[in-house]
């Protein structure tokens, strides 16, 4: 007779091989580990808990379904944060908030105010400890547009290369370029507290 | 400072810019205290960002938030064998196959009578007839003309 598998204590790789198998608690195990991981990018990308906690559960399921294709090539934790950036890029197309429609935001996509800012020269932050300045980032980035928040999540936090960044977001890369620039110059004028942030 | 110079300072700290055009960049970077001051604000915040994010937990219990995955999910009897992966790429490739053959029948059912009234035309008796080598009879037939000749010959 064959003993039950030892499911906190199984890693990561071997619980995927499990649950390819069909064994649902092996992928409830996996579901546990990473789930807030897996909140937390689709909260950031969409700023919404009820949207968040949705599109969470649509990219587990939609892992569940694909889990035959994951051959093992990036970690677990990667290809499930994949999946849910897509289904959040996805939604906020069909909800078009990753078009420029108001005036604010076309300011936005092409430089705006920051294009008169003088650089920051010092480190306002230092000093602080990590949670302290992921606090701050967090801030920050909630002041951002929709376009700039995610290309700074796509290739600051998963690391993606501008023609990646391009292919996600359905956009050439010169408008990644752009709209990476002045996310960054955003970012650093509302850390440094250059710019007055405004209510969100 | 043009826009575009200020994307290749952008790309060369992102390690996006061609190899070619980085000597240029250096330069430029070193002698200009405008590209200086901005390519030092892009690295502070490079910098800030590499701290990463806040992970905030899911505001549901583990149990709740799974049971609301685990009644979507399709169950899978099968393993995801190597076998079962060839079995899925044959599955692709019908999915291809199947209507191309469909296509391919509907063609031919539509092209059949033509060819059978060409075979018919071909197989079609010569000009010149001869129904019994006794008698003595021949036939001609004229398409063009619309006229039948019988020609009856006394042995």
């Amino acid at each position: 007779m064959s003993r039950a598998p030892d499911y906190p204590n199984a890693s990561d790789p071997t619980l995927v091989q499990l649950a390819q198998q069909g064994d649902t608690l092996a992928f409830e195990e996996l579901v546990a580990r990473h789930r807030d991981k897996v909140y937390s990018r689709a909260l950031s990308m969409m700023r919404n808990e009820t949207d968040a906690l949705e599109l969470s559960q649509e990219a587990w399921i939609k892992a569940w379904q694909r889990l035959g294709q994951f051959q093992g090539e990036s970690s677990f934790a990667t290809w499930i944060t994949r999946i849910v950036i897509n289904i959040c890029l996805d939604a906020l197309r069909r909800q078009k908030r990753l078009h420029a429609e108001s005036i604010e935001q076309m300011a936005e996509e092409s430089g705006g105010v920051e294009r008169h800012l003088p650089p920051v020269q010092v480190d306002m932050l230092a000093g602080l400890d990590r949670a302290e300045l992921r606090a701050r980032i967090e801030a920050g980035l909630r002041q951002l547009s929709e376009a700039h928040r995610t290309v700074l999540i796509l290739h600051e936090f998963e690391g993606l290369e501008y023609k990646e960044c391009a292919k996600r977001m359905g956009c050439s890369i010169g408008t990644i370029m752009s709209r990476l620039f002045y996310a960054r110059r955003r970012l650093a004028a509302l850390l440094a507290g250059l710019k007055e942030e405004r209510k969100p | 400072m043009t826009r575009e110079t200020q994307l290749k300072l952008q790309a060369w700290l992102d390690g996006e810019l061609p190899a070619a055009d980085a000597p240029e960049v250096e330069r430029l970077v070193e002698r200009d205290p405008q590209a200086a001051a901005l390519v030092r604000e892009l690295t502070l915040t490079r910098r800030w960002l590499a701290a990463g994010e806040v992970t905030h937990p899911v505001p549901e219990s583990r149990e709740f938030y799974w049971s609301q995955i685990a009644r979507r999910l399709v169950p899978r009897d099968h393993p995801v064998s190597a076998p079962g992966r060839v079995f899925a790429a044959w599955r692709r490739w019908l999915a291809w196959l199947a209507p191309a053959a469909a296509c391919a029948g509907l063609l031919v059912l539509w092209l059949w009578p033509r060819w059978e009234t060409a075979s018919r035309a071909a197989a079609r008796p010569p000009e010149i007839e001869t129904p019994t080598e006794e008698i003595g009879t021949y036939t001609f037939r004229s398409e063009s003309e619309q006229m039948t000749v019988v020609w009856v010959n006394s042995l």
